[in-house]
């Protein structure tokens, strides 16, 4: 159980190695295999994650570079928890769902290097370390779009790498600057964020650090204005590309703001709670629009990210357990199904090629399981009431609604306005007559598809019912982090401002 | 009349130990010539591994060196800086020479004096980096120099010839420079002992400011050639395109590991005395150094000339380290010249690899079309580049990013914030030109009836060393620690 994970992050890493060596015709059960294995393992950590801790589980250290206090740190706790079920549940899923032929080996182990660095990512403790897997990440990216994407991939590759680079290397400033002001106060150095997290920092560094952070995890995520790469990727990525890019790679950036920005940052989080909710607001609406005047069905999918993405920063900068808590719920449920939304999409291009609304039209009667399988995610990524995605979205407002009722309510419009760019591609594309005579032949979902697909419709009902199993021990480990951000803010009013929006029924207002 | 004593100097005054280093590399030389003398008929892996003999004998001498830190008249300076500097210089070449060990036959390698030159010039960076008289590094300077005209020149083709003339033209400039910058301390403070120079001139509190200034700037100009700083770059680019890829990469390390070394103890006397005007000098030409060859590199189609840019921002970068003037960021300089002498290694060698003899297809020796969907004909090759390229790019957990983080660490650590953004937009920018080849070689499909050959030049002992270079590139991150003690334990005991 020691170094459960280490061999939750290397594993996928050691198999990707080997599996040079395995033959092209068997590499997709292999990695199929392989991926499914990474899976139990992180169900097995679930089975022996103890939910009555708040803090870090099954940490492990090995000092690396101790001359400048740099150690090989992974710790996991209720946040990390189900991100790191859902990186390898996705990538599980994707892997099954494959349909790309060209390079099949090159692609798998191209994916499951991915999957080191993506789980790394959320069980790293040690900021350089999560820097390395961060950064490391983005290399099987490029080369997954730019391989196997469409007409547009080298551009598309390219902007994705740079502007990720650039953001993220402003964030290594400020880790180095952290460190140091460790050194400073204490005469050790440390990049383990749980020493940094006893540290009190000075209003105006917060403030400035606080931005450096920003500039790695905004572009990220992405906020606007820094989301003018993701449709981009998205429209050119491989249906494999897009599933692990919009489901995982996307929340590493809001996996960051809990992870960091919140706990050591308190009172430029409070301080920066409206702007940040401003940038959220904005790309809710706005994209949402976008979305609407999409004719390729992948990015209308692409842009309702960007407009979901908004809604998870915004419960994270409600500050309280509600908005943090569904928040994270919600980068899972949004994990689930954008994932199995963009993987859809992916189906129907395999046999058609296009992803153009007007190529299609009367779906529901050539492809009635198809059809159904679509409504169902559907109604999940628009916030259906007892689906998935219904939980997250509601929690998050939830918690905004106690810092600001008007703001949420131009929030709220989220749903509306989800529930119309989703229903009228839906309507466009799989009602009416058949007007194309392609259409008429379409094949329904095969097996492996539906291996693919039914699980995680399973998963959006069951969690949709019944979300407790996992919003407990996310709440457990978000409220001690809320009582961190409150211990670790030096500001009277910041202190204040916190417990306000952590109060338990009626909201005040001065 | 004037009684001139005697001279009567006893040996063991002299330290002699103090140059033995040098001399074993000299020796070396002098013995490859003599057995030329014997028989001429010997093939030139014998003057390889000769030289190799010589410089691990060199090595040798080096690390087991425990005697006094003076010697010659006090000529020689042998601290930790120069120990440590000198372990670098020596194990570059080293490495660098193997890439002598090529398949296809070229000229120069055929002449045993290619391998006495290369002795003697690494002789000369010896000399340079182990003194703080500005005779001696003038001489040394010299020696290291004119070897290396003469090496480029041997290379028979006819942009070679124009490198070598270039480099030389503007290296007797920069000669001149030294000599004049060097006129100027003497007049001003009476001794070339750098050491000395700095005692006269603080406890004269820099008297006749502007003729000082005036010195430095003739010292940048110097030093600043030899180190390719804005804006005294402009050779580098063709002289690295006239020679082979081998040299280019061993210009890009030796020459400047020894020039850092010389500026670090130059300019250490004002920097550590906060001379405002100094450190703006400073400041503008690292500013500069890191940024317009990383534009120019932008627009290069040939990945030899991109990376002969990207070595003179990297230059830029660890300059940044001597203007930082703390110790932390001088072994950050160490650390970074290391790990970009062991990604340079691989780069180059890589590029030395896939030189042919006929390159007609395309506009130049490695221009970027050649490299056109190489993972799917010689996927080993390109992977092997995209790593180096990668590293370079400074995407942890390669070796460079580690030299990068440190080295940033530092300027953060010092309060140069602002210089600490420069260079991460710097890093950002040369992400970009990194990632053209890679895009080229992984991204693109092959050019069809382009009869590219790859590897033409590829020998066992070769690959061996980019294996080298190669599993020294990704597992950096456990050979950290030792450095950084190593480095700074050198660095402490020489004050800086």
């Amino acid at each position: 159980m020691e170094h459960i994970l280490s061999i939750l992050i290397f594993f996928p890493a050691f198999a990707a190695l080997i599996g040079f060596l395995v033959k092209d015709d068997s590499i997709r059960m292999y990695a199929i295999l392989v991926t499914a294995i990474e899976f139990v393992l992180s169900i097995f950590l679930w089975i022996n994650f103890d939910n009555s801790i708040a803090g870090m589980q099954f940490t492990e250290v090995i000092p690396m570079i101790s001359a400048y206090g740099i150690n090989y740190f992974v710790g996991i706790d209720g946040i990390s928890l189900f991100l790191v079920i859902m990186t390898t549940f996705m990538t599980m899923i994707s892997i099954i769902g494959l349909t790309e032929k060209r390079n099949l080996k090159h692609l798998i182990i191209t994916v499951l290097f991915l999957e080191m660095t993506m789980v790394g990512v959320f069980l790293a403790l040690d900021a350089i370390i999560f820097y390395l897997f961060w950064e490391l990440s983005l290399v099987p990216m490029l080369y997954i779009v730019g391989a196997w994407g469409g007409n547009l991939r080298l551009y598309a590759a390219v902007k994705f790498f740079l502007y990720t680079f650039i953001g993220s290397l402003i964030m290594l400033v400020g880790m180095l600057y952290l460190g140091y002001v460790y050194f400073q106060t204490t005469g050790n150095w440390s990049f383990s964020i749980l020493d940094w997290n006893m540290m009190l920092l000075p209003f105006d560094m917060q403030l400035w650090l606080f931005v450096a952070f920003f500039c790695g995890f905004a572009i990220k995520v992405p906020m606007f204005p820094f989301h003018t790469w993701l449709p981009y990727a998205h429209g050119q990525a491989p249906t494999i590309g897009s599933v692990i890019l919009a489901a995982v790679l996307l929340k590493m950036g809001t996996y960051g703001f809990v992870r960091f920005s919140l706990p050591l940052f308190p009172d430029a989080s409070v301080y920066f709670t409206y702007p940040m909710a401003a940038l959220a607001l904005i790309a809710i609406v706005y994209t949402a629009m976008v979305a609407y005047a999409q004719e390729d069905m992948k990015q209308v999918i692409a842009y309702s990210s960007v407009s979901h993405m908004g809604v998870i920063i915004l419960g994270i900068f409600a500050l309280n357990v509600e908005g943090i808590g569904g928040s994270i719920f919600l980068m899972i449920s949004h994990g689930i199904v954008s994932g199995a939304l963009f993987m859809l999409v992916g189906v129907i291009y395999d046999r058609r090629h296009t992803k153009m609304i007007k190529d299609f039209g009367g779906l529901a009667s050539v492809m009635p399981k198809y059809a159904t399988i679509f409504g169902i995610m559907l109604m999940a990524s628009v916030g259906l009431p007892l689906t998935i995605g219904f939980v997250g979205e509601f929690l998050s407002l939830l918690g905004f609604f106690k810092v600001s009722p008007v703001l949420t309510l131009i929030a709220g419009l989220t749903i509306i306005l989800g529930a119309v760019y989703m229903l009228v591609m839906y309507k466009k594309s799989f009602f009416g007559p058949v007007v194309h005579e392609e259409n008429k032949k379409l094949k329904d979902v095969n097996g492996r598809e539906l291996a693919a697909l039914i699980p995680l419709v399973a998963l959006v009902v069951i969690l949709g019912i019944y979300p407790k199993p996992i919003l407990e021990p996310v709440n457990k480990s978000v409220s001690q982090l809320v009582e961190v951000m409150q211990l670790k803010a030096i500001e009277p009013s910041t202190k204040a401002k916190i417990l306000e929006y952590n109060s338990i029924g009626e909201v005040k207002h001065d | 009349m004037i009684n001139i004593p005697p001279v009567s100097i006893e040996f063991a005054s002299l330290n002699f130990g103090t140059i033995v280093p040098m001399l074993i590399a000299i020796v070396g030389a002098l013995v490859i010539l003599c057995v030329d003398l014997i028989n001429k008929k010997l093939d030139k892996s014998l003057y390889i591994m000769l030289t190799v003999l010589f410089l691990l004998v060199d090595l040798g001498a080096l690390i087991g060196y425990s005697g006094s830190v003076r010697g010659f008249f006090d000529l020689m300076l042998v601290d930790g800086i120069a120990i440590l500097s000198q372990g670098v210089i020596v194990v570059a070449s080293l490495l660098f020479v193997i890439t002598a060990m090529s398949k296809l036959r070229f000229q120069e390698y055929r002449y045993p004096e290619y391998f006495a030159l290369y002795l003697f010039m690494i002789a000369g960076f010896q000399f340079m980096v182990s003194s703080d008289s500005l005779i001696l590094i003038f001489v040394g300077l010299e020696t290291a120099s004119m070897c290396l005209y003469t090496l480029i020149a041997m290379h028979n083709r006819n942009n070679a010839l124009e490198a070598a003339i270039k480099y030389f033209t503007m290296g007797a400039v920069a000669t001149g420079f030294f000599a004049f910058g060097s006129m100027i301390f003497y007049a001003l403070t009476g001794t070339v002992e750098l050491g000395q120079i700095s005692e006269v001139l603080v406890a004269s509190n820099f008297e006749n400011y502007p003729i000082i200034l005036l010195g430095v700037i003739f010292m940048l100009g110097a030093l600043g050639f030899k180190l390719s700083l804005v804006p005294y770059h402009t050779w580098v680019a063709d002289v690295y395109e006239g020679a082979t890829a081998a040299l280019a990469g061993f210009m890009s390390i030796v020459p400047k590991m020894a020039g850092f070394v010389v500026a670090l103890r130059f300019f250490e006397i004002f920097i550590s005395s906060g001379d405002i005007y100094v450190e703006i000098i400073l400041y503008v030409t690292v500013v500069l150094t890191m940024t317009i060859p990383n534009l120019i590199a932008l627009v290069q189609n040939d990945i030899n000339r991109m990376l002969a840019y990207s070595s003179i921002s990297n230059a830029g970068f660890a300059m940044a380290a001597i203007l930082i003037g703390t110790t932390q960021a001088t072994s950050a300089m160490f650390l970074y010249w290391i790990l970009f002498l062991v990604t340079n290694l691989g780069g180059f060698t890589m590029l030395w690899l896939n030189r042919s003899k006929d390159y007609n297809s395309f506009s130049s020796d490695h221009a970027l079309e050649k490299y056109s969907g190489l993972v799917k004909t010689a996927p080993i090759t390109a992977s092997m580049m995209g790593l180096f390229l990668l590293s370079l790019a400074g995407i942890p957990p390669f070796a460079l990013f580690w030299g990068k983080m440190y080295l940033i660490g530092s300027a953060v650590n010092a309060g140069y914030v602002l210089l600490a953004l420069i260079m991460v937009i710097n890093s950002a920018i040369a992400g970009y030109y990194y990632l053209k080849p890679i895009i080229f070689m992984f991204l693109k499909d092959p050019i069809e009836g382009a009869n590219t050959k790859y590897m033409t030049n590829a020998t066992t002992p070769i690959k061996v060393l980019i294996g080298f270079a190669a599993i020294v590139t990704i597992l950096s991150i456990f050979m950290i620690e030792p450095l950084i003690e190593i480095i700074s334990y050198y660095v402490q005991i020489s004050g800086y």
